[in-house]
């Protein structure tokens, strides 16, 4: 399974290797999306990639260490805008747009990690994607 | 043989066979196609892609006192009025005249949101005569309190369009959509086995079977009308197009759209599906054709001339399958290279359009038209102007220094020759980096006394048959003044400076560029 957290690492833990520290333990795949590290705070967008328990021990670790909240659906396709062209299928770095045999265009919002390219080239504004 | 009377008498009599060309397909692997004319008696097919040749004239009645509109804006587009006094075309590209919406928004939009019945802002301006006195009119309209709402769009429905894909190191954004670098993507338009023209040529004569001026379609939703051959039509190379009519009041918004094609401007998507009467085997022949069997040629966008050179050729199928294999040249060599393929149209639109008048003629609700002309038989020319390359304004010997020279040296050299720009080369004259005046003087400021320290090393140059379009563009993009011009060894051969190209302009005047 695959989780993303917003994460807050508290004033005195900005120095722990906090993400190593979880991937050691729980071999979860960790991928920070966002980071912004300053002296007395952290701010981080993670992605968790592993099995149920292992992105359960991963999201107790980094409590332990600071706050993660679950991040909501950050893309979203309006179905009655697009117009299934297809033009965004190949802007998406990580496979999250594709076609069907039906030639609709289809989106996985889990595989989405925000970049927004799609949104900048869809010619009918039909994907909106939430700043994070 | 059949007519396209008989055929009408039966969709009245609601017996007549009516299949997407998609379906024709296997009905002429199957039957052949001699028995197929026998068993088939119309093929529908659709497309659904971007027109940016599309547009209306919008007829907003009179006000009172009346005006003579010379200047007519909806939601902020301007709309040709130098027809009538209240006539005015509403082109799909013409982008917003207010900055800040930029290209965002259009006429296409504008057409979109009249279509959706929603309100929009008429604003005009006259200049006043005793028949006009009024100067200006501001007010809200909706499609409704137009008297005509005639679609009119004079190019439609390519044929074949090429593909489009880019050899260079920058992203580019092109009417074939977002082009990425180093043959990033491909990008294709059109419904291909599903293509009106596609479906209607004789390969052999180079003519269309049985659509021309006068044939009855479906457009944008509603029926429309063939009104004779596109601007640019090219029947011989099977680039055909047609200009086409229609009541924009009855149309939907499911298959006009405005759209943006981003960092080039607006386009409306437009849906057309034309019918096609089988009245012999030679028609039923020419509606089994398959996505395999036409041709997409690659152009490489990275050139911006009018002739670009082609990469390659695939097909519809190949297209469709999301990426495809081109020998490509990469820094001189020829290497294979995966390219992704994204479509710019939609094929699921098209179909939907090819089932739609399906079901409009098996429902007795669209009755087939004989046409009244054939199409003409066109060759479109390319405009006739002059063009300046890089080497006609070209000085030579290039000045050059090198790594080496002092600082003092480098600029007695640009106030020798009174130049700005200082290509600096190796030690075996290539290229390596660029000073300027504006270097040497921070030099002097910062007390740095190599050429290393001060030259930009990544430098942005041009070739000597560049156009000086392409090399202005540049150096206004990237915000430069001078451009090294390099031959394909490296090799400095001059420097364009923006004052070359201002001197230019300002002695012959910009109409003989």
């Amino acid at each position: 399974m695959k989780k993303r957290v917003f994460y807050w690492i508290s004033g005195n833990n900005v120095r722990e290797p906090v993400v190593s520290l979880v991937v050691l333990e729980t071999g979860a795949m960790v991928n920070i999306l966002k980071a912004k590290m300053e002296p007395r705070e952290g701010f981080l967008i993670l992605e968790v990639t592993g099995s149920e328990l292992q992105v359960d021990s991963a999201i107790t670790i980094l409590k332990k260490y600071g706050e993660a909240e679950d991040i909501p659906k950050i893309i979203q396709k309006d179905d009655n805008l697009c117009i299934d062209c297809g033009s965004c299928v190949v802007h998406c770095p990580v496979g999250a747009l594709s076609v069907d045999s039906d030639y609709k265009i289809l989106l996985d919002e889990d595989e989405c990690i925000g970049c927004k390219n799609c949104a900048k080239v869809c010619p009918v504004n039909a994907i909106k994607v939430f700043e994070i | 043989m059949k007519t396209v009377f008989e055929i009408n008498e039966k969709i009245r009599n609601n017996n007549a066979v009516v299949v997407t060309a998609e379906e024709m397909i296997s009905i002429v692997d199957e039957l052949g196609a001699e028995k197929a004319a026998l068993e088939v008696d119309v093929v529908t097919t659709g497309t659904f892609g971007a027109m940016c040749s599309s547009g209306a004239f919008l007829n907003f009645g009179h006000s009172d006192p009346p005006i003579k509109m010379y200047r007519t804006l909806i939601n902020g587009v301007e709309a040709y009025s130098g027809v009538a006094a209240v006539d005015a075309y509403m082109g799909a590209t013409q982008v917003n005249s207010d900055d800040d919406i930029d290209i965002a928004y259009g006429g296409a939009h504008v057409l979109e949101d009249l279509v959706a019945g929603k309100e929009v802002e008429l604003v005009a301006e006259g200049y006043t005569t005793d028949c006009y006195p009024r100067k200006k009119v501001a007010t809200t309209i909706t499609i409704d309190d137009l008297n005509q709402a005639i679609l009119i769009n004079p190019r439609n429905c390519y044929q074949s369009y090429n593909g489009a894909t880019n050899s260079t190191e920058e992203k580019l954004y092109t009417y074939m959509g977002a082009l990425l670098p180093e043959y990033g993507n491909l990008n294709y338009s059109g419904a291909g086995q599903l293509n009106p023209m596609q479906n209607d040529y004789n390969r052999e004569t180079k003519t269309y079977n049985t659509l021309g001026m006068g044939t009855r379609i479906f457009l944008g939703g509603a029926e429309g009308y063939i009104i004779g051959a596109g601007t640019q039509h090219s029947p011989n190379n099977a680039f055909g197009t047609m200009m086409v009519k229609g009541n924009l009041k009855e149309m939907n918004i499911k298959y006009l759209r405005g759209a943006t094609i981003p960092k080039y401007g607006c386009t409306l998507f437009m849906g057309i599906g034309v019918p096609i009467p089988v009245l012999n085997a030679e028609i039923a022949k020419a509606c089994a054709i398959k996505d395999e069997d036409i041709q997409i040629p690659v152009l490489d966008y990275g050139v911006p001339r009018r002739s670009r050179p082609t990469v390659g050729t695939i097909n519809y199928n190949e297209a469709r399958t999301g990426k495809v294999k081109l020998e490509v040249e990469v820094s001189g060599k020829k290497v294979e290279k995966t390219i992704k393929t994204a479509s710019v149209s939609s094929y699921k639109v098209s179909r939907e359009i090819s089932k739609e008048l399906q079901d409009w003629i098996l429902n007795g609700e669209f009755m087939l038209t004989e046409r009244l002309e054939p199409l003409e038989k066109y060759a479109p020319k390319p405009m006739k102007a002059k063009m300046k390359l890089v080497k006609d304004i070209l000085s030579r010997p290039a000045v050059v220094g090198t790594i080496k020279m002092s600082i003092t040296e480098a600029s007695r050299i640009l106030i020798e020759n009174n130049i700005n720009h200082l290509p600096i080369v190796d030690e075996k004259e290539m290229l390596s980096g660029i000073i300027t005046s504006w270097d040497i003087a921070k030099a002097m400021a910062q007390d740095i006394g190599s050429i290393s320290e001060i030259m930009t090393k990544s430098v942005l140059c041009a070739t000597p048959d560049e156009t000086i379009d392409m090399a202005a563009r540049k150096m206004s993009r990237n915000n430069i003044s001078g451009l090294p011009i390099v031959d394909s060894n490296n090799m400095v051969v001059g420097v364009v400076s923006a004052e070359d190209i201002s001197k230019l302009i300002g002695r012959t005047g910009l109409n003989k560029i």
